[in-house]
């Protein structure tokens, strides 16, 4: 099956201007794990998600400790997302997209998403966002299809 | 593409309840719930007939979730702000046996300054992508009553053709921005022109004032089943049997939609009057808002009874 017939075609993405503040709400509020950045002739030239906002508010040092419990509360991790609230989501997002076309094949997609741990992908069509796949949709089709072989 | 625009979108919460009066406690037959708004029912018409648009406006709260789950089940594109709040839900009687219907409608959540600041981005990008543009109903609070007209304007100055499907300040602000269609109620041109719009002459008079605002087409309902087109090859009655109706609700946007369709494939007048009339009549023959299918829709354009005015 295409991965045009699976994905999900809101198109709910930012701008790589935007400020990090902007990018935690359309998260929030949109209930999604990260969205496509655009730029401004609308083509896909990034994606950031929360784990990228967490790893540039977590302290320097976290990288090397590599383990939670040294960090007593919020404070600095609060303190630095205030610092970068205003900076642009170009600055943390990852540039090098991992996205699909609408023709690729479902099983070629999750295959790819597995291989990436990645929860959702961008689908472009001559780089303009047309769609979101994400892994939970394919589940729920290969089930369903599997359901239906019963 | 075509994109639509609901600033104001709602559940639709349809009930047949047979003689329905105020006052009393009834069990509706059947109901029906839809994500709703007049672009959001043009969009789900277009999927009905096989056509891809996008569908952009605000959305909040549970109400919200329904409405962009309803529509990714149905794989519709959407670009909605999602903002604090909660959505609206209109609720429609339908009394099959008095022929009445009865709507109560709620006023929708508050847009921030900074939440309309994100939705025209997204209007501007989306722009680029668009061949036509439809805004249709109510504005919700928080959202300027001039906006359809600065929205008309930014989609002109693109070559996007536009639709507007409104009424009030919003309809009256989005006309000065000379749309290429607009469907102006009947009772609303009564109003806005100040005399009792009871004869054709009547009608065709005040609404031909639009063509000098630069519309090229409006359309306008006369009696309960068809409507006056005023194009640029002159004015149209277009009617349809009221045999078998069920429900009018959602065959104005039907028709919105099969006018949105006619331009994109490039009928002619005619053509594109027959087939407009045939989606609000196909979606009146039935409890649930939209279209059966294109086909049906197909099988009812030669019935459509079509007159050119003086």
């Amino acid at each position: 099956m295409r991965v045009g017939d699976v994905m999900d075609r809101d198109l709910t993405a930012l701008s790589e201007h935007v400020g990090l503040a902007t990018a935690i709400e359309v998260i929030s509020r949109h209930r999604l794990t990260g969205v496509p950045v655009l730029d401004d002739d609308g083509r896909v030239v990034g994606f950031i998600s929360e784990k990228d906002i967490v790893k540039a508010a977590l302290p320097g040092y976290f990288e090397y400790i590599q383990d939670p419990s040294f960090i007593p509360d919020f404070g600095q991790f609060q303190s630095r997302l205030k610092k970068i609230r205003n900076e642009p989501v170009s600055r943390y997002m990852h540039r090098d997209v991992i996205s699909f076309t609408e023709d690729d094949s479902d099983f070629f997609v999750a295959m790819t998403l597995i291989r990436h741990n990645l929860k959702r992908a961008p689908v472009v069509r001559e780089g303009f966002l047309v769609g979101v796949v994400n892994r939970t949709d394919l589940l729920e089709r290969i089930m369903v299809a599997s359901e239906d072989e019963l | 593409m075509i994109v639509t625009v609901t600033l104001n979108p709602a559940i639709d919460e349809e009930y047949v309840v047979p003689e329905f009066v105020p006052g009393g406690w009834f069990r509706a037959t059947t109901t029906d719930r839809s994500p709703g708004g007049k672009g959001i029912n043009v969009s789900l018409v277009l999927k009905q007939l096989g056509y891809d648009s996008a569908a952009m406006g605000f959305l909040a709260g549970f109400n919200g979730e329904y409405v962009r789950d309803s529509l990714k089940r149905l794989g519709l594109t959407t670009k909605f702000v999602h903002i604090k709040g909660e959505t609206r839900t209109n609720v429609y009687i339908v009394d099959e046996v008095g022929h009445v219907e009865t709507g109560i409608v709620e006023a929708g959540p508050y847009v921030k300054e900074e939440a309309l600041a994100r939705f025209m981005v997204y209007y501007r990008r989306l722009l680029k992508r668009a061949d036509c543009i439809l805004f249709g109903g109510s504005l919700p609070p928080g959202v300027p009553q001039d906006i359809y007209r600065d929205l008309i304007v930014l989609a002109r100055g693109e070559g996007v053709a536009t639709f507007i499907d409104a009424a009030g300040a919003p309809l009256m602000a989005g006309l000065e921005g000379a749309p290429t269609v607009a469907k102006v109620d009947h009772r609303f041109m009564s109003r806005l022109a100040g005399v009792r719009l009871s004869s054709l002459d009547n009608l065709i008079e005040v609404v031909s004032g639009l063509h000098d605002r630069g519309v090229e087409w409006a359309v306008t309902s006369y009696r309960n089943y068809g409507n006056v087109f005023f194009t640029p090859k002159g004015i149209y009655l277009g009617e349809y049997d009221r045999k078998g109706l069920v429900s009018l609700f959602g065959s104005d946007d039907a028709l919105m939609a099969g006018l949105a369709l006619a331009r994109t494939e490039k009928m002619n007048v005619e053509e594109a009057i027959r087939f407009s009339l045939a989606c609000a009549w196909e979606n009146s023959l039935h409890v649930e808002k939209g279209c059966r299918s294109r086909e049906a829709v197909e099988e009812l354009v030669d019935r459509v009874h079509i007159e050119k005015l003086e």
